[in-house]
């Protein structure tokens, strides 16, 4: 590019060179958007295979010898870590169950799987019963090639330490318990752990330790990728030594176990079926509850031994969580505590409760600012929020004795739902407030953009099992998703606006309501309603916009001072109304609000690069519907699910967007681009066709505070926080209260376009709509 | 294969390219007479044959009228070619008559009557160490020939120097590479278009490179032909006497050697050379030998690519667009990302070769699929092309301090009328003009400073 403006003076006519002014455009244009970037957003670790390519000679892996057989074998081994899984090879699904046990997914989309051996993924396949020498001898079995020295080596080191000490509450009584005498020799010699030591009379064996025998692991789903010895091997019964602890140093003797001490992690299992202290609750699935496979499996990690690990278990939304949840309870069979995230989940929780299992309604009970229940008898099941038992302030008298009964009890079950939008100090207080046996973690998306997650698996217990998102999808279990990124160039004068420096503060309010972008918002509404007759949910972070759009559209919204009482209402009326068709959502949606009717998400504004978010908001509509056999490929409603992210070009939202995505990609999700929406053919039909309307609503965003066009905070957001840090806006809560109960008014009024939203479900009989047809020839 | 530019004839087309003195030379050698009529279409063939005993000339009406109408343009083929090859020389008296090269044709009838047998046989089994089986000598043979395209593209990457000298090695890489000063050189758009096309048609480029440039070696076009051309009558896998050639043919061989056209091999007496399929293959015509191969890439949604494969090659192919990120012994796994693509457009290479090249690769696997690239794959590709094509560069003139409004609005004027104005600021008179411009508006102002 060296096309400079040579300036020649006028009478200077030798044309002197001048000082270059290069035009080196792409590159400043570049350059600025990694400043603000960098202040937006610092997520660079984890997503090592994406980093620079100053490392590829390392991955040259091309000397490893390949076995005869290659073809046959699944997979291939890199002696960094990282693990390539065939998914057309006949023994993909005995493979994926392995894999998914010893190892972290890093992308799993249609033909190829690549999978991370962490120390972490080590340590969950430990807790799940797999014992080293089954880890290399099965991985090697699969491999393709021999399998390198150095994940030999790296097994072995990470699971030396892993899995060798188990935390047992049996009889009331807390004991860490060890088929190696030896490894709770050296645990004593700790300070903290030999003075929380309770002797007992009855020990006997040299140490002091009292001996026992457990069942070993039945295997589960490695079929055929075991010999017999091995499996033999397997079942046998083990002798364990264990010696009991005081239990109010449980969680100190805990601490000292972690890998930054003395890096024996212990495993907590509950023996629920010896249990003879506390009381049982007598509830059973209903006979209608048929678990799926993948929930089957889940349950089957967690209860593998005839104990209750504690863990973690990730399914997409919409796959089911709360069956494994009541699951896990029913078969437990003791008190249980269910933390929810809010007070919508909170009802949505006990309804599961109710609606899977045998449980009488007086043994269950919504702990809430709103419903203070208690339950009658002397084992139930207490479902509240996060923040109700974390709560430091000042309660009521009637809280105050209902939070001491939840302290004083001792739980067999605390169910923790959507456990990565919790904040880790808010799990450190759950967790040492109330006593539990077990601890059973639920999500969807194990990302946080805090890198969070490790703490996670201290806290609560390894990740159990996760789900193949595409194998869901091709099972029919959730719905198959069409996502689209829709590119909406900004007007000339937003565009003009957004790049002056003075409005820095408003970027996020001029990319949002670029009018292009609501006019495209319009058009998808318009199309899904009357085409289609389907169900959308608009996603908003910003509230001026979800404001201005839900005003503009006269739709309902809810929002975080929405009252609980109003989103009730609103969500009863859009699950029931053939007049509410959408519905716009700040992101207190983005969670655990469950709203199975809706099938359409367009989201206008997002929070940054999360990409839990979009996985989140994704999951509002993978619960699938209609008939399986119509889902199917090739089915009538192969796609019946359309997710929008609605950008505008050339700002930072583009950059987020890629972000964003990168999480529903690697689960094999592809995002088409749509770049001519509204199409050239519609306009005038659609607001703010006239640049006078368009310049209007400029001065209108240019015109409002900052702080009223900026982010809404809610309490429970640590994650976003993490994401925000440097640029956190205030006070925009208080600027949204007051007046906005008119808005959500609005939804029952007008409502002009009303024609054909009557009918019922208008299908579409082709699979794609024409949206998604081939923009190329 | 995409449209390729580079001009890949057939063998043929070079023989048929000699000069009228070295063709005359070649027919004189009653063998290659014979590979010749081989090489031809099946009618030119026919005339040939039906012509061999007839020693005066056949008028051009008369040759018409052996055809049916619909065979008309076969009949205009063959006669072309047999004109290029000069085996028919035209005459044009009072109407258009065709006769057959005298020495062809003494040669061929020879030929007929004597038989002809190659100037060597294949060495008895006795004498020659283990041979080569024929799937040894075709990994030989691709084994040489990807070796000879590394060093070609990069010469940092291959494992063996070739025999090739370095300026040999340069004309083989004009026009595939270019050089920036001092950067390494980087592969032009018809560089990376010569790594899409099949081996056959690879080859061929390069030998007959090979063989324009024999002249500045000092050594004869015909005889390289004519050699090459006896070559590809030989039979794959047997071993010929390294004695039976000459010292010119000898230097010939190591080159082919290189190219994998032969291995040569040494027993303890004898050395002698072993023709692989290359060879054999190359009088073959390109359409012919088009055999598909099977594809090895497989293009997920989320952007990365899994190649299986095992060459070098192919790495460095794939690098040429994508960042490579693991090599495992038969899987190459790289990711088409913004950055690596940006590298690719910039290097004069096409999103369409791109996806073009990764749809007619496809693994078995995916390639019954409809669409065998992700659908958003290969649209991100084409937007992150014609990202790049939003800004237009136009190199202009700046032009300033106009002393005074008159002048600065005459100046706005005379541009326009010649449409080269491209920007101008009226308050603060400046003004940018196309470059094109730039010298009549020089004069232009010469004259109204006056």
């Amino acid at each position: 590019m060296d096309h400079h403006h040579h300036k020649s003076q006028y009478r200077g006519d030798k044309g002197r060179p001048s000082k270059k002014p290069k035009f080196s455009s792409k590159d400043e244009y570049r350059g600025k958007f990694v400043e603000d970037d960098d202040a937006y957003y610092n997520e660079d670790t984890e997503d090592d295979y994406r980093d620079g390519e100053g490392e590829e000679k390392k991955r040259d892996f091309s000397k490893l010898e390949l076995k005869p057989d290659h073809p046959n074998r699944p997979l291939w081994a890199c002696a960094d870590g990282r693990i390539f899984l065939e998914t057309f090879s006949p023994l993909y699904k005995q493979a994926y169950d392995f894999l998914i046990a010893i190892a972290e997914p890093v992308c799993r989309p249609e033909s190829m799987h690549e999978y991370n051996l962490t120390p972490h993924s080590l340590y969950a396949a430990v807790s799940v019963g797999l014992e080293t020498e089954t880890i290399i001898s099965v991985l090697n079995k699969l491999s393709k090639t021999k399998l390198p020295r150095e994940m030999i080596d790296f097994i072995h080191a990470s699971t030396a330490n892993y899995g060798k000490v188990k935390l047992v509450l049996k009889k009331n009584r807390y004991l860490v318990e060890s088929p190696f005498p030896e490894v709770l020799k050296r645990l004593l010699q700790d300070e903290v752990i030999s003075k929380a030591r309770i002797a007992t009379e009855n020990s006997h064996g040299s140490d002091g330790f009292t001996i026992s025998k457990a069942a070993g692991e039945i295997a589960t789903g490695h079929d055929g990728l075991l010999n017999e010895a091995e499996l033999a091997a397997a079942a046998e019964e083990k002798e364990t030594h264990s010696f009991e602890i005081d239990p109010s140093q449980v969680e100190n003797v805990k601490q000292r176990c972690l890998p930054n001490a003395l890096n024996y992690p212990m495993l907590e299992e509950y023996d629920f079926r010896n249990d003879n202290v506390n009381p049982d609750l007598n509830m059973e699935l209903k006979p209608h509850a048929q678990p799926r496979p993948y929930q089957e499996k889940s349950l089957s990690k967690m209860f593998g031994n005839g104990r209750a690990r504690s863990g973690i278990i990730v399914l997409p939304c919409g796959a089911g969580k709360s069956l494994v949840g009541v699951s896990a309870a029913c078969r437990i069979k003791k008190s249980c505590l269910c933390l929810a995230t809010n007070a919508v989940s909170v009802d949505q929780w006990a309804f599961q409760f109710k609606l899977w299992s045998t449980i009488q309604d007086d043994h269950i009970c919504r702990f809430t600012s709103d419903s203070k229940e208690r339950f009658r008898g002397n084992a139930g099941v207490v479902v509240t929020t996060y923040n109700m038992v974390a709560f430091g302030g000042k309660r009521s008298e009637e809280s105050e004795k209902i939070i001491e009964e939840i302290r004083n009890r001792e739980w067999g079950l605390l169910l923790m739902d959507e456990v990565h939008v919790v904040p880790a100090h808010m799990f450190r207080k759950v967790i040492s407030l109330t006593k539990s046996h077990c601890k059973l973690g639920l999500t969807a998306t194990l990302v946080r953009e805090d890198e969070r997650i490790t703490d996670l698996n201290f806290l609560i217990g390894p990740k159990l099992y996760e789900a193949n998102w595409l194998d869901l999808v091709k099972g029919g279990f959730i719905a198959n998703v069409q996502c689209a990124e829709v590119w909406c160039p900004m007007t000339k004068e937003f565009f003009a606006e957004y790049l002056k420096k003075e409005n820095s503060k408003k970027k996020q309010a001029l990319y949002v309501m670029n009018p292009n972008k609501f006019r495209a918002c319009e058009f998808l509404i318009r199309f899904h309603e009357q085409q289609r007759g389907d169900k959308i949910i608009v996603f908003a972070d910003n509230l001026f916009a979800l404001t201005e759009y839900a005003m503009k559209l006269r739709k309902p919204m809810i929002y975080g001072a929405t009252s609980h009482v109003e989103r009730t209402k609103i969500l009863q009326a859009f699950k029931c109304s053939r007049e509410v068709n959408t519905i716009f959502l700040s992101k207190v949606g983005d969670n655990s609000i469950d709203i199975p009717e809706a099938n359409v998400i367009i989201q206008i504004s997002s929070h940054a690069g999360s990409r839990r978010q979009e996985a989140q908001r994704l999951g509002r509509i993978l619960r699938a519907k209609g008939k399986l056999e119509d889902r199917m490929a090739g089915g009538k409603e192969e796609y019946n699910a359309f997710f929008y992210s609605l950008v505008s070009t050339d700002t930072q939202e583009m950059f987020y967007s890629t972000k964003r995505q990168q999480f529903l990609i690697d689960q094999g999700y592809s995002f088409k681009v749509i770049t001519s929406l509204p199409p050239p053919d519609t306009g005038a039909d659609l607001s703010y066709h006239r640049l006078d309307e368009q310049l209007a609503l400029l001065s209108k965003v240019l015109s409002a505070g900052d702080d009223a066009v900026g982010l809404e905070q809610l309490e429970e957001d640590a994650d976003d926080i993490a994401l925000h840090k440097a640029r956190r806006m205030a006070g925009s809560m208080s600027a949204m209260s007051g007046a906005h109960g008119m808005v959500y008014m609005e939804y029952s009024t007008g409502k002009k376009h009303g024609q054909g939203m009557n009918k019922s479900k208008p299908k579409d009989p082709s699979k794609r709509h024409y949206l998604f047809k081939r923009r190329y020839g | 294969m995409p449209q390729v530019k580079i001009i890949a004839k057939n063998f043929m087309d070079m023989v048929a390219s000699l000069t009228a003195r070295d063709l005359d030379r070649l027919y004189e050698n009653p063998f290659i007479c014979e590979a010749i009529v081989r090489s031809l279409p099946p009618l030119a063939k026919k005339y040939v044959l039906q012509m061999l005993y007839i020693d005066g000339s056949v008028p051009a009406k008369m040759m018409e009228e052996w055809v049916l109408p619909d065979g008309f343009t076969k009949h205009r083929v063959a006669i072309d070619r047999l004109v290029q090859l000069r085996i028919f020389s035209e005459e044009k008296k009072k109407e258009i008559t065709y006769r057959l090269n005298s020495t062809f044709q003494t040669n061929l009838r020879k030929h007929l009557i004597y038989g002809g047998a190659l100037p060597r046989e294949p060495m008895p089994p006795g004498i020659t160490a283990r041979l080569p089986s024929l799937e040894e000598l075709e990994a030989y043979a691709l084994g040489q020939w990807e070796c000879f395209l590394l060093q070609l593209i990069s010469s940092a990457q291959a494992e063996k120097p070739t025999n090739f000298s370095s300026s040999m090695m340069k004309i083989f890489q004009r026009g595939l590479l270019t050089q920036r000063d001092k950067e390494a050189p980087r592969l032009t758009e018809s560089g990376f278009q010569f790594l899409l096309m099949d081996t056959n048609a690879q080859l061929w480029y390069i030998v007959r490179e090979y063989i324009s440039n024999s002249q500045e070696r000092g050594v004869n076009q015909a005889d390289l032909i004519s050699f090459l051309l006896e070559l590809s009558f030989h039979v794959a896998g047997e071993a010929y006497n390294i004695n039976t050639v000459n010292d010119l043919q000898r230097s010939m061989i190591k080159d082919f050697a290189d190219l994998g056209l032969v291995k040569l091999q040494q027993g303890r007496k004898e050395s002698w050379f072993i023709p692989t399929k290359l060879a054999t293959n190359l009088s073959v015509s390109l359409t012919d030998s088009s055999g598909r191969k099977e594809g090895f890439v497989v293009v997920e949604t989320n952007f990365r690519m899994y190649a299986y494969s095992t060459s070098k090659l192919h790495t460095e192919i794939l690098r040429l667009f994508s960042r490579v990120e693991y090599q495992l012994p038969n899987l190459i796994v790289g990711a088409i990302t913004k950055e690596s693509l940006y590298n690719a457009f910039e290097n004069g290479i096409t999103s369409e070769q791109i996806i073009s090249f990764l749809q007619q690769n496809a693994h078995p696997r995916v390639a019954e699929k409809i669409p065998s690239v992700p659908e958003n794959v290969c649209d991100q590709i084409r937007l992150w092309e014609s990202d790049l094509n939003r800004v237009e560069m136009t190199p202009g003139y700046y032009y300033d301090e106009f002393p005074s409004r008159d002048v600065f609005e005459a100046a706005c004027d005379y541009a326009r009328d010649r449409s080269g104005l491209l920007w101008e600021d009226s308050k603060k008179m400046r003004l940018v003009v196309k470059a094109e411009v730039h010298m009549h508006m020089r004069e232009f102002l010469r004259g109204q400073n006056k």
